[in-house]
């Protein structure tokens, strides 16, 4: 009895993601709800580099800065159109980590994590100082958006079905990916990369198609809170916020489409409402990274599957 | 120019004093430590708050010095030992929340407003026309001096031979029957000790402020990067070279300086990649 409903919560589990954000509707209002999904965007792909291959990026703010200064940037420039911005913020976030790429996926470990920090850091100034011009420095920019057809990306109800249309699209992406023989690659990657070379793979085409496919999606969730607020400032791309994103995967469980998903409502919901009483915020977040890196590491999802472990098969939460 | 580039020998010098540290610990244990940004502020924080006890500064300098000794230890203690043989990005996990929950207490007691030391010397030198401050003579003197106790440890003391053992190859080390590990914590506690040193140097130099490590903390990585892994001397040679780097690029533009620094680091990765 339980386990066939637990197999049709699988097979069903875009629509279980949608009625659950639905939910929220309620509880949050439309435009916070939105900022949720789009967060969750965000959280899978940084998940993808770090939760199924194994690189922790202290940098993925940059890649969703890139996305959200490429929407606002074509608005202003070239075309209107939320779509255009869209596939140009995807197209910048991905054309930045081709290129940075090839440079930061043959190192693991810690020099992964700080030469993208780096590389954030980078970014940061190009942004706020460099072409201050082209992006308003430190007060950002405005990004208008024309509709499409009869769809108004301004009113928050279309933005909402938008989003979450973009992150169920993604999700079936990754879920696809991580089961396919490329995702398995990967997990060994992970595990052991020199063995998987041994097999007479090439590790390095692979790692970097995964990157890029992250930042892409981090440049796509970069433009949909582009859409979103209405405004990208330089807060959209601050190496001092990459703590979130990992804070998200960990809470959820990494390695996990769905443990990022929880991981991205959970942290959202901490920093939504937990500020109000908490005075000590970064102490709070330092202590509370703590507790998970010591106590709680396979996240909630991970904590969740092991009480049902049938519902199991998709998540293999391993350290 | 020769104020210029005496100012980036100057940063350079604080650099590697700050650098070894991370060169050592990373060299050993592949381990990024973010603490060390932590007792980098907490040395420069004590610093002020003993100099406010008018004691001068050389004792308030060790004072700062020899606080940071307990917090060091028990960083290495409690978190880096902890999670020593798992996967690396626990520990940068790890070592960045003790840096989240260090400044944000720094802010709780001293307050988030940026604070100016003066110049502990304050007298001035003229160096070929150009008038110099003393101090900046003083800290270029110290990593020198730095530089040349290291070596000798290194070269001449059984505990010096065993790190470099380590840094060059901690398994094969290990397999002689060196206790790596054992070193290691002593070695923590002195690099975090030279952190705070830096801290301190550098404070009558720059402001203080609670998140004064963060952009420090990527700039001696940088260094250790450019210098090569578990390298000393590629650290002491990358220190001052990226400090002149940024001293140069500060005189023309300003705000670039730290990325000029950066754009070295991704040039030296592509043409000398790192292998880990």
């Amino acid at each position: 009895m339980g386990a066939s409903i637990r197999r049709w919560l699988q097979r069903l589990d875009l629509v279980v993601i949608a009625v659950v954000f639905l939910a929220l509707v309620p509880v949050l209002r439309v435009q916070r709800t939105t900022d949720f999904i789009v967060f969750c965007l965000y959280v899978l792909s940084f998940d993808l580099v770090y939760g199924h291959m194994g690189r922790l990026s202290f940098g993925h703010m940059l890649y969703l800065g890139a996305g959200a200064y490429g929407a606002a940037l074509c608005s202003a420039h070239l075309s209107a159109s939320p779509l255009v911005a869209l596939a140009a913020s995807v197209a910048i976030a991905g054309g930045v980590g081709l290129l940075l790429g090839p440079l930061v996926v043959r190192t693991t470990g810690a020099c992964f994590a700080l030469i993208n920090l780096a590389f954030n850091q980078v970014g940061h100034f190009v942004v706020l100082i460099a072409a201050a011009a082209y992006t308003g420095g430190e007060d950002g920019m405005t990004a208008a958006f024309a509709r499409i057809g009869p769809v108004d990306l301004a009113r928050r109800n279309h933005m909402f079905v938008f989003a979450l249309a973009c992150l169920l699209a993604a999700v079936w992406l990754v879920r696809r990916l991580t089961g396919s023989p490329f995702g398995i690659l990967l997990r060994s990657v992970k595990e052991k990369e020199e063995r998987v070379r041994f097999l007479g793979y090439d590790t390095a085409r692979f790692k970097l198609a995964a990157f890029v496919l992250s930042t892409s999606l981090a440049g796509l969730a970069g433009g949909l809170s582009a859409l979103n607020y209405g405004y990208v400032t330089p807060s959209f791309i601050d190496p001092a916020r990459n703590v979130e994103v990992i804070f998200a995967a960990l809470i959820g469980g990494a390695g996990s489409v769905y443990g990022a998903l929880v991981g991205g409502v959970a942290y959202m919901m901490i920093s939504n409402f937990l500020p109000d009483y908490v005075q000590r915020w970064e102490m709070f977040l330092g202590l509370a990274l703590l507790f998970l890196v010591f106590r709680f590491r396979s996240g909630i999802w991970g904590w969740v599957a092991r009480r049902a472990p049938s519902a199991a098969v998709e998540t293999e939460v391993a350290p | 120019m020769i104020s210029t580039l005496a100012y980036g020998l100057t940063i350079g010098g604080i650099f590697y004093i700050i650098s070894i540290g991370l060169s050592l610990t990373f060299g050993t244990m592949r381990i990024v430590n973010f603490a060390h940004a932590l007792v980098y502020t907490v040395g420069a924080y004590v610093l002020m708050a003993a100099l406010r006890a008018r004691i001068g500064f050389l004792l308030a300098a060790l004072v700062g010095v020899a606080a940071t000794i307990p917090l060091a230890w028990c960083i290495e203690r409690y978190v880096i030992r902890r999670l020593y043989g798992q996967s690396i990005d626990y520990a940068i996990i790890a070592t960045y929340a003790v840096l989240l929950i260090g400044v944000d207490a720094t802010k709780w007691i001293f307050g988030a407003t940026p604070m100016p030391l003066s110049d502990p010397i304050g007298r001035h030198v003229v160096l070929a026309g150009v008038s110099l401050p003393v101090y900046r003579l003083v800290i270029i003197g110290v990593a020198l001096a730095i530089f040349a106790g290291l070596e000798l440890f290194f070269r001449r003391t059984i505990v010096g031979k065993v790190v470099v053992a380590g840094l060059e190859d901690a398994e094969a080390a290990r397999a002689i029957g060196l206790s790596v590990d054992r070193y290691f914590s002593l070695v923590f506690v002195v690099g975090s000790c030279l952190a705070a040193l830096g801290g301190i140097l550098y404070a009558p130099i720059t402001t203080l402020h609670p998140y004064m490590g963060f952009h420090v903390l990527l700039v001696c990585f940088a260094v250790v990067l450019v210098g090569g892994l578990g390298s000393m001397r590629g650290t002491f040679v990358a220190a001052f070279a990226l400090g002149l780097v940024m001293a140069l690029t500060g005189r023309f533009w300003g705000p670039a300086a730290e990325t000029m620094v950066f754009a070295v680091m991704a040039a030296t990765l592509v043409f000398k990649p790192i292998e880990v």
